[in-house]
């Protein structure tokens, strides 16, 4: 009885494990595979174990792209974390109806393609565009700045595109709080600021924290916003492997060095949690 | 229930009349239809319409997506079934390699003299026996006058100091390493992986002055003032034109990087001679120009010249031209690392 039971039990999850062989393990033991395969001259590739293509990584123009998509996920992050963390946590302190409707105001810019918004930063910072005018009518600066197709503008798109996370993250996390330890804090004589950075920081580490994981693992990945707002000029680690799958056509190359943003992403995740001690990451729902 | 069966037995009588009248169709066509094999909005339909007018002869449009899928439905043709195929000169160099093109007639071609010859003798027909081009895209730069104090001429002008953070690229790795090969004296197609890395270090010098690296709409930048020069696609050319009528246009004395897209008779094509007929009639200056305005290309006839949109006329003085090719998988690789160092070095 109980192993039909069991079996029943195991129809109803096939589909979801069979999904999931397929469309994930699948793939990515195919990458993995891709990775030690030996590319042809013309198109396809050999399937002869080779680690050419890792060895390939270590050359210093490669080497460069993981340097450069590791600064400006850290520049990214950093800016990131001084902007969401303070607008999480005072947003978490409005009333219930104000909540509400910051959180719509943080959810409506999801309805439009990242992608169209991209586009929509370039009519703000371009020479002739709102940005600039508008310094000059101020009379701030009298010729346009060259912010876009450089490392500030995509800056301020990684910031706009992943700050969202980071906001929710934190917020989630300081919602969640127990107030009366502040309170107790404050009773027992510490100032507001030493009460925060011993009793609030210290709770709301988790929220924080993943709101990192959440914003410095996809920044790794978000290329195209250096290619928009960047004009191709930054190469990031997500643009080579791009270039190797189309352009250069090196698959396996491109493989190699998907595997290695892979295990680079995947280290920082179990660095989150054996220092948060969280096993999900907060904030996602 | 009743009414149904009533409606199939319609429904199978109109679609037995269908095929009746398919069948009569096919049997009577072979000598008055062209089976026409290509992109799809190739020809202005009036051009078509004249021919049959002409002729007396039908244009069947047959298209096809890419090159690829093209040379595989010709080859499993056998070289039968299309009677005109027009598509990119690397894939018509595979497709005589696959003995699947038959020679020209060039007697029943009495236009082919119109042709103008910076477009003949390329790599895919070496001694101009298969194809008659139509239309070609190039590469050129555009700057805007009032923000470039000198005059640019060629390729090796986009070094100019002058041009710092003034210059946006289109993102082909292999023409812009392309033209900077051609700066050099050599050949886009180089195959001395020493030569190309020599042009990866003059590509490094260029990076000073690269604004922005394109592949859509690169013309943009030049249009909102975000470059003063810009290296852009044909089409991309034509645009910034129509939108802004000051741009100069310049035809790099270097030489030209040009890809040719060609008409050729497939080896057991059903209709030879209306194929010869079709060719002639397109090569025709006013027909041929007609053709040019619509597909927005290259004119490849010198004769059609002064009847096309002059944006679409290289002047006669440029004699020079090459089409990148495939190279070798060393050298392929070389041209690639040239690419993201440069990409890396820009900003």
């Amino acid at each position: 009885m109980t192993k039909k039971k069991h079996s029943k039990v195991f129809l109803t999850v096939a589909p979801l494990y069979l999904f999931t062989l397929i469309f994930v393990l699948g793939p990515l033991l195919y990458m993995i595979g891709l990775s030690f395969a030996t590319n042809n001259d013309s198109w396809g590739v050999t399937w002869k174990f080779t680690l050419e293509n890792y060895k390939k990584i270590f050359e210093p123009v490669y080497l460069q792209s993981f340097a450069q998509s590791f600064q400006l996920a850290f520049f990214s992050t950093l800016l990131i974390m001084l902007i969401g963390y303070p607008f999480g946590y005072f947003m978490a302190k409005l009333s219930a109806k104000w909540k509400k409707r910051m959180m719509l105001l943080i959810m409506v810019p999801f309805w439009t393609s990242s992608l169209i918004r991209m586009y929509g930063w370039i009519i703000i910072l371009q020479a002739k565009g709102v940005f600039n005018k508008l310094l000059m009518a101020l009379g701030v600066i009298d010729e346009p700045l060259k912010i876009l197709y450089s490392y500030p503008a995509v800056l301020i798109g990684m910031v706009y595109a992943l700050v969202p996370f980071m906001m929710l993250a934190v917020y989630s996390s300081v919602e969640k709080m127990d107030w009366s330890l502040v309170e107790a804090a404050r009773d027992l004589g510490a100032s507001p600021m030493y009460a925060f950075l011993t009793v609030t920081l210290k709770l709301t580490l988790p929220g924080l924290l993943s709101g990192v994981i959440l914003t410095f693992v996809p920044s790794m990945g978000l290329f195209f916003i250096a290619d928009i707002l960047g004009g191709n000029k930054i190469v990031l680690v997500g643009s080579l492997i791009q270039d190797q799958l189309t352009r250069g056509s090196n698959w396996p190359f491109a493989a190699a060095l998907a595997v290695l943003l892979m295990v680079m992403t995947s280290l920082m995740m179990y660095l989150y949690r054996s220092i948060t001690h969280v096993k999900d990451l907060e904030g996602i729902f | 229930m009743k009414r149904r069966t009533k409606l199939l037995g319609m429904l199978s009588v109109v679609l037995a009349a269908a095929l009746i009248s398919g069948c009569g169709e096919k049997k009577e066509d072979d000598s008055k239809e062209l089976v026409l094999f290509t992109w799809e909005g190739m020809f202005p339909q009036e051009v078509l319409d004249g021919f049959e007018e002409e002729t007396g002869v039908k244009v069947v449009y047959s298209n096809f997506d890419t090159d690829e899928t093209m040379l595989e439905k010709l080859s499993q043709a056998k070289g039968g079934d299309y009677d005109v195929v027009i598509a990119d000169d690397y894939i018509i160099e595979q497709a005589v390699g696959q003995d699947l093109v038959q020679k020209l007639d060039k007697a029943e071609i009495p236009n082919y003299k119109n042709i103008n010859p910076l477009y003949q003798g390329q790599f895919y027909d070496p001694k101009d026996e298969y194809t008659v081009p139509y239309g070609a895209g190039i590469p050129l730069i555009v700057y805007d006058p009032e923000q470039v104090d000198f005059e640019i001429k060629g390729y090796a002008d986009l070094w100019n100091e002058a041009l710092k953070d003034k210059v946006a690229l289109t993102a082909n790795y292999r023409v812009i390493n392309g033209i900077t090969l051609l700066t050099m004296g050599k050949s886009m197609n180089e195959e001395d992986t020493a030569v190309i890395g020599e042009a990866g270090e003059k590509l490094l010098e260029l990076a000073p002055n690269v604004r922005m690296i394109q592949d859509d709409n690169t013309q943009n930048a030049l249009l909102n003032g975000e470059a003063a020069v810009a290296f852009l696609y044909t089409s991309q050319v034509t645009q910034a034109l129509s939108e802004n009528p000051d741009l100069k246009v310049v035809y790099p004395q270097e030489g030209l990087g040009f890809g040719i897209m060609s008409a050729f008779i497939p080896k057991d094509a059903p209709n030879a001679a209306a194929a010869h007929q079709f060719l002639n009639y397109i090569l025709e200056p006013e027909k041929a120009a007609e053709c040019f305005n619509y597909i927005g290309y290259y004119s490849t006839n010198k004769e059609a010249d002064p009847l096309v949109n002059p944006n679409l006329v290289v002047p006669s003085d440029v004699t020079k031209g090459e089409i990148v090719q495939n190279v070798s998988a060393e050298a392929d690789e070389a041209y690639n690392k040239n690419w993201t160092e440069f990409k890396a070095a820009c900003d």
